[in-house]
């Protein structure tokens, strides 16, 4: 039990994360450990972790996205758009905006698996035209969406708003896909080896191509939900949200060089920042040092792992 | 029962021909080794074979029928399958979903059987004298032999009609190497064409029903492998009689390197001596240990107790840093990955150990690094035109000797390689032992790991042959022979 706990992250991240909720549980018995604030704490993650999902894809493959942000902003104003300047009925105006995510996520995904142009390279330009376009389609942004586009973000089932659900039902869908399903698992034979996942039969390029459409269309899904919750489209929704998206999924286990980390991984990294940040302003620290504090939690996470993988894997 | 026939294939690379008009068949039931030294054709044979590349002309035949394959999946649907050297294993995954890596058993929603899955691979292992594996264990934890062993079950796995084997014995044990044989015997029996490819030729003897033989890309003929000899073989494989290796000792009676009693994670107590001029030989089985010692030695792992003392000094060599500095050199077995810049040149690559001293002074000077390097090229007799090309341009030999070329500027009194002509052909094998046998006449000091036994026999002056991290034995040179280095290794 304690190897697993030591080798397995999301283990190791769950035993984290319950110390830490005791311990804020117990320091502040009034504002920590109610539900209103536990809704609040999930619904501030919801939409990073839908991102977080298809960047934990990426990473077990091998690569990574920083467009996502930028399409999180294009995709919700494109959305918007279409339906408060052309009348768009909803669902066809969320089909066209999720289908501007694909054709981004299609773009990236062929350069790189196809052309061979370096995903970090791609990827930031991609981050730039994206967040160009969103500009160009809303200005300084839509207000006014329709009621129904609106619900979609802001109702309650079981007391708990609507995104808090679709994440749960994102992180749930891809454990399994991810887990248990031949087309999925292929991500770990790239991430781990391309070479040898070629010569196994597996079409690489194509897999490849896959991870950056799937990532990007969670992305699309999550501006989607976020203008939704919003109630509006601003050209500037999803700023700074790839590094942080990036960050919950290492802490969730993920490895730059691919071939590692589980998606509930990504719902558990992301939970563990938004804990800590939560946990921050309830103590009333100052907002300088969330961030501070949160790099320090990424690096000495992955210390404290390369420190217990070397003094346990002597043993095996 | 399927024969595959190469009826006329071509292949050339930019300035060389790497297969020039084959017309070979492998037959059902027959074990068919081909020979060649590196460079003779037999990975672009096997790379066409398996669809990772395409002849320029020529067909291959299935049972008379015209094959494309053009990628690893279509080979897999003709029923050829094929054991690579340790190449297409993805280390973080499980025993299991390596073997079945892409054909995991699954239902028609695509999910997979795991349950299923583990038995298969349970029975699989079974097969193949592994029943202490279990088959969730993550690849990156088992042994070079038994990561091998999967590799061959990877193949196996697929019921191939048509088995393809690279170099499988390069890491396993005797007793792997038996059962793997064991296996090959049986395939034979059910029809089963046995592609193998080895360097080894006693294997190619022991095993082979035909052999077939490549030099420079061009056919030299298929032999009942009972009705050639070995020295016949080699002279089709290299097109000259190879000399015997006999060296005088060219040892003294100072002693360089005194090792005592040195212990780390992987050896224990491990005590010699090494005279100036003097040859000695690591022997023993891969994951004995040896690398271990060379690398405690070169200050790249820790000492745990125990101390190594140089030219009667006592040496705390805590970097290879310090044991540069000390005239320690090492030549990493990983000649690729470890000895190596590949994107780099040969010139960056042979200064690369001191670029002061090559390079002259503080500032790197381009033009005197480039004369070090031609000289350096000129001595070991590289065959590279000029030195600004890629290293990886250059064949495994002259790579090797680039590595050589690049540790010998620091002018090491200490020189240990670790399987210094692993995977390179004959003739560039005796050349690098020309290099080894000067050097100890010049008055270095070489310790040589090898598993190559006539090699050790053939090199060294004495020999020390490691076991599980202790000194199994010590053979000196009128007592060499291979049967008592496997004895004192294997046990």
């Amino acid at each position: 039990m304690l190897k697993k706990i030591i080798e397995d992250r999301v283990y190791s991240l769950l035993v984290l994360l319950t110390v830490v909720v005791v311990t804020a549980a117990f320091v502040f018995p009034a504002t920590f450990p109610t539900f209103e604030n536990f809704r609040q704490i999930l619904l501030n993650l919801s939409i990073d972790t839908i991102v977080a999902v298809g960047m934990m894809i990426l990473l077990v493959s091998g690569a990574f996205d920083l467009s996502v942000g930028s399409v999180v902003a294009f995709t919700g104003c494109l959305t918007a758009y279409l339906m408060h300047f052309y009348g768009i009925p909803v669902p066809v105006a969320i089909t066209l905006g999720l289908t501007s995510a694909l054709v981004v996520g299609f773009v990236n995904g062929y350069l790189i698996a196809y052309m061979g142009i370096n995903p970090m390279i791609q990827t930031l330009a991609m981050m730039g035209i994206v967040r160009g376009f969103a500009l160009m389609v809303s200005g300084s942004g839509i207000q006014n969406l329709p009621y129904w586009f609106n619900a979609i973000g802001q109702s309650k089932l079981l007391g708990i708003q609507m995104p808090v659900w679709y994440m749960l039902l994102t992180v749930g869908i891809f454990t399994f896909l991810l887990n248990k399903v031949v087309a999925f698992r292929q991500f770990y034979y790239i991430g781990g080896n391309e070479r040898a996942a070629d010569l196994s039969g597996i079409r690489v390029k194509r897999v490849k191509m896959a991870g950056f459409i799937i990532s990007a269309m969670l992305a699309g899904l999550a501006g989607i939900l976020l203008s939704s919750r919003l109630g509006a489209a601003l050209p500037t929704m999803g700023r700074g949200l790839e590094l942080r998206v990036i960050t919950a999924v290492i802490l969730g286990g993920a490895s730059l060089s691919g071939g590692l980390g589980k998606i509930p991984g990504a719902l558990l990294g992301a939970l563990f920042m938004g804990i800590i940040a939560n946990i921050m302003v309830i103590s009333r620290i100052s907002g300088y040092w969330q961030e501070i504090i949160l790099g320090v939690i990424l690096i000495g996470t992955l210390w404290l792992d390369k420190y217990l993988q070397k003094r346990y894997s002597g043993s095996t | 029962m399927q024969s595959l026939q190469l009826d006329h294939i071509t292949k050339k690379f930019p300035g060389v021909t790497a297969l020039d008009d084959i017309v070979v068949s492998f037959l059902p039931g027959e074990i068919h080794a081909v020979a060649g030294e590196n460079g003779a054709g037999k990975s672009t044979m096997m790379n066409i074979l398996t669809g990772n590349l395409q002849p320029d002309s020529g067909e291959i035949l299935l049972n008379g029928n015209k094959l494309v394959i053009k990628n690893p999946r279509d080979a897999f649907e003709y029923g050829i399958a094929i054991v690579h050297q340790h190449l297409s294993l993805v280390d973080s995954l499980s025993i299991a979903e390596n073997i079945y890596a892409n054909r995991q058993p699954h239902n028609r929603f695509g999910i997979i059987r795991f349950g299923e899955l583990y038995k298969k691979t349970t029975v699989l292992l079974h097969e193949l004298g592994l029943d202490e594996l279990d088959p969730a264990t993550p690849v990156t934890k088992l042994s070079a032999a038994n990561r091998q062993m999967v590799e061959i079950a990877k193949a196996l796995a697929q019921n191939p009609s048509i088995l393809i084997l690279d170099e499988p014995t390069a890491s396993l044990t005797e007793k792997e190497t038996a059962i793997l044989f064991t296996i090959l015997h049986r395939l034979r029996k059910q029809g089963t064409a046995i592609i193998y490819i080895s360097h080894r030729l006693d294997e190619i003897f022991r095993l082979s029903d035909r052999v077939t033989i490549l030099k420079d890309g061009k056919y030299q003929g298929t032999f009942a492998t009972k009705d050639i000899a070995k020295d016949e073989l080699i002279r089709r494989m290299v097109g000259r009689e190879i000399k015997a290796l006999k060296s005088q000792s060219t040892a003294s009676t100072e002693i360089m390197l005194d090792v005592k009693n040195i212990s780390g994670p992987r050896f224990k107590n491990i005590s010699f001596q090494v005279y100036r001029g003097e040859i000695v030989g690591l022997a023993g089985l891969i994951g004995a240990g040896r690398t271990e010692i060379a690398r405690t030695i070169f200050g790249a792992d820790r000492l745990e107790s125990g101390e190594i003392v140089l030219r009667n000094k006592k040496l705390d060599a805590h970097h290879p840093r310090e044991a540069i500095a000390n005239g320690i050199a090492y030549v990493p077995e990983e000649r690729k990955s470890l000895g190596l810049f590949p994107d780099m040149s040969v010139a960056d690559n042979i200064v690369s150990a001191d670029l002061t001293l090559a390079a002259g002074g503080k500032f790197y000077n381009h033009s005197k690094a480039r004369q070090t390097a031609l000289r350096s090229r000129d001595q070991l007799g590289i065959t590279s035109k000029g030195v600004e090309k890629k290293v990886t341009n250059l064949s495994g030999g002259n790579q090797q000797k680039v590595v050589l070329a690049r540790w010998l500027l620091t002018r090491p009194d200490v020189l240990i390689v670790d399987e210094p002509t692993h995977g390179i052909d004959v003739g560039a094998k005796y050349e690098i032992y020309g290099i080894l046998k000067d050097l100890a006449k010049e008055g270095k000091s070489i310790l040589m790991i090898s598993s190559d036994l006539p090699e050790l026999i053939g090199l060294c002056d004495r020999i020390l042959v490691i076991r599980k991290g202790i000194v199994a034995g010590e053979i000196a040179r009128p007592d060499f022979s291979e049967e008592k280095i496997m004895s004192l290794a294997a046990n």
